[in-house]
């Protein structure tokens, strides 16, 4: 029994592979039960995203047998020719494809480390093969283990601690001043695209009222109404800033659009505390000199750039520790499996022993003597079974540390030898 | 009784430990070690200060050793509060260590000695033991807005510099801190008007005076006022943010100046 898996990434394809070659939802049900053919793969599961995608099987033919398989399938079903692939796949086996997996599920292989999406994903497919009937006692084992050595990492390690995006840190910064934010009004000053996107991460993350003011005002309009906001004159936005909390300046200007005498009136009509200012124009459009305006936080382009650069190389550094934690899982899951393996033969073990004990008993059965019931029926069912667990008790932990270093059949092999009767 | 204290100290050290060690590190660690220590610690505290209150027959409010024990206990209790509206576990680590502070005066104080005061009617004996004990608690909310501007002005601090460091994820948001400050103030406020009040009426009832302009009289009614200006500012003015913070620190500072001066002078409760 071995555990392969085939894939490519956006680490090792470029993005029109990896369209290529995803497992789109309704291609799904078909693609997972034609994967697992029964023969050279008894289960599968197909892992595929935007970044990538996966095929992950057990098989009991053979790895090298495996692995090709999974290849061929991949082109097969996209119909592309196998030379397309050549470089851009690839391919573990056992506790390779193990610590691959649990990789992927714990965000480590992320484009974005510690990003938590790839979790769901992961989890979708899991349950996609579950429907499709392609998970069997292997895979459920490991995925079963894939999602909680993710979930221990993120708890015992600060992979994803820390926003690690313009628009996430925005928001965090947001929540380190106001901590609720249903209450608090965006002005968004300027609306270009990336203005949109820092206002829309703030109303996702729960802001009550967004403002827009724009130069052209259709744009502003325009805006405010996708987001249900109100949109204000430019020239007045100045009128509208003591009720704004969060203030975002994205405009193509070239000079300074708020400016620190008109903003420090602003908040002192404001009569509450702190305002949020982010800058996020190059040019810079909110004079900087309004940082030492007394409850006004002020935040560039170049401040959120360095927040985001030092966020990604904590993630790193604890990523490390994280790679830590994945190593000996990894072993404990092969160790696991391989005890599991054994299962089989240690029934063996138990009948060849019980065999020979039988057969001695019955040979010297007369020497006994007459026997009552109630003595025959112990003999049977209490001291030859006795005796059977008590002979194959060494062979069992000889056979499970065979498992352990990977060599169950010779170990099986030498007891057969040993216990032949013959 | 000496090893209920030995408890006390050795759980609240514990939680000291843990709460700035966790300000400051990557990861929480022994978080649930460190709020068993609180539990066990906590009962401990409580069962001394009932110990001690039916041993005697009266409220352990007498003394350096009972005040102390008193008011470390409200610390605790008040920061507990803190917690369950706020949920911020940071404030621990500004309370804590003055909390350890308190508990070891008590630990190593005298008990009360020579003649505690009779009363010569009831009244008096619920009235005196509330004036303390009212202020008493006071203080302790006056002391939880003091950590609460501290954490407000840390915080800030981060901001402006734009220096992250782990104490910024681990510390509330301003507004947080604000509303634990201004919530223990208009608390503290409240107890302290009704401890001078009991204070004001045990004096009648004993003395047949209302005002004696003794230091410590003067001083509490100072204080009240700068709190009542602290807390008017607030509304009226809408007063918040960094002033607010920077009030709750200095008015707290001059408190526990002017009353270790006062004590210091020879008057006491």
């Amino acid at each position: 029994m071995n555990i392969v898996l085939v894939g490519l990434s956006h680490k090792t394809a470029p993005l029109e592979m990896r369209e290529r070659l995803a497992f789109g939802e309704p291609l799904l049900s078909d693609a997972l039960s034609r994967l697992a053919d029964q023969e050279i793969v008894d289960e599968g599961l197909i892992v595929s995203t935007c970044n990538r995608v996966e095929l992950i099987a057990s098989t009991p033919a053979g790895a090298d047998q495996g692995l090709n398989y999974l290849a061929e399938f991949l082109c097969h079903f996209h119909k592309l020719a196998p030379a397309t692939l050549n470089g851009h796949l690839y391919k573990h086996v056992d506790s390779n494809a193990v610590k691959h997996l649990f990789r992927v599920a714990s965000s480590l292989d992320s484009m974005v480390v510690g990003e938590s999406q790839i979790l769901g994903q992961v989890k979708e497919a899991y349950q996609h093969a579950i429907n499709a009937g392609t998970i069997g006692r292997v895979l459920s084992q490991l995925m079963h283990r894939a999602l909680s050595v993710a979930k221990r990492i993120r708890t015992e390690t600060g992979v994803a601690q820390n926003p690690v995006s313009v628009s996430s840190v925005a928001v965090e910064l947001a929540r380190k001043i106001f901590e609720d934010l249903s209450d608090k009004t965006v002005l968004l000053v300027g609306a270009g695209e990336m203005g949109e996107l820092a206002a829309r991460s703030l109303i996702d993350a729960g802001t009550n009222k967004l403002i827009v003011t724009n130069r052209t005002a259709e744009r502003a309009e325009e805006i405010a109404g996708k987001y249900s906001g109100g949109a204000v004159n430019f020239e007045a936005f100045y009128d509208v800033l003591p009720s704004a909390d969060i203030v975002l300046c994205s405009t193509g200007s070239p000079d300074y659009v708020i400016r620190p005498g008109e903003t420090k009136r602003a908040l002192k009509s404001r009569k509450k505390g702190p305002v949020l200012f982010i800058d996020i124009s190059v040019p810079r459009n909110i004079d900087p000199g309004l940082a030492s305006l007394e409850n006004a936080f002020l935040f560039d382009v170049d401040d959120l750039d360095s927040i985001v650069k030092t966020n990604i190389r904590d993630r790193e550094r604890e990523a490390q520790r994280a790679e830590v934690i994945i190593e000996a899982e990894v072993q404990g899951f092969v160790n696991q499996l391989r005890s599991l393996d054994i299962g089989p033969a240690v029934v063996e073990v138990k009948e060849l022993l019980s065999v020979i004990v039988i057969s001695e008993f019955k040979r010297n059965r007369k020497r006994l003597g007459a026997l009552s019931p109630e003595q025959e029926t112990a003999i049977e069912d209490v001291l030859i079974p006795a005796l059977v667990n008590k002979l194959s008790h060494p062979m069992i932990v000889h056979l499970r540390n065979a498992a352990r270093d990977g060599k169950p059949t010779q170990m099986m092999d030498e007891l057969r030898k040993m216990i032949r009767i013959d | 009784m000496e090893i209920l204290w030995i408890i006390i100290l050795m759980g609240y050290a514990m939680c000291v430990a843990q709460s700035i060690f966790a300000l400051t590190a990557k990861r929480p660690v022994m978080r649930r070690t460190a709020l068993a220590a609180l539990a066990i610690a906590l009962g401990a505290h409580t069962a001394w200060l009932l110990l001690r209150g039916l041993s005697t027959g009266r409220m352990p409010l007498v003394g350096t050793q009972e005040m102390s024990a008193f008011l470390s206990w409200g610390l605790v209790l008040s920061t507990l509060i803190a917690y369950r509206w706020y949920h911020a576990n940071a404030l621990k680590a500004f309370i804590f260590p003055i909390v350890l502070v308190l508990a070891a005066i008590a630990a190593i104080s005298p008990g009360p000695t020579g003649q505690v005061q009779e009363f010569s009617n009831t009244l008096q004996s619920i009235l005196l033991p509330a004036h303390v004990g009212l202020l008493l608690l006071a203080y302790a909310s006056f002391f939880v807005a003091f950590g609460a501007g501290v954490m407000y002005i840390i915080q800030e601090r981060e901001l402006r510099h734009k220096r992250f460091r782990t104490i910024f994820y681990r510390l509330p948001s301003l507004d947080t801190c604000d509303a634990i400050s201004s919530k223990a103030m208009a608390i503290g406020f409240v107890l302290m008007t009704l401890g001078i009040v009991g204070g004001v009426w045990y004096s009648y009832s004993r003395y047949h005076v209302y005002w004696q302009a003794g230091p410590l009289e003067i001083f509490s009614v100072v204080t009240w006022l700068l709190y009542l200006i602290i807390i008017q500012s607030r509304i009226n003015a809408g007063w918040g943010g960094r002033a607010a913070a920077l009030a709750s620190i200095v008015s707290f500072i001059i408190v526990i100046c002017s009353l270790v001066g006062v004590r210091y002078l020879g008057h006491a409760f």
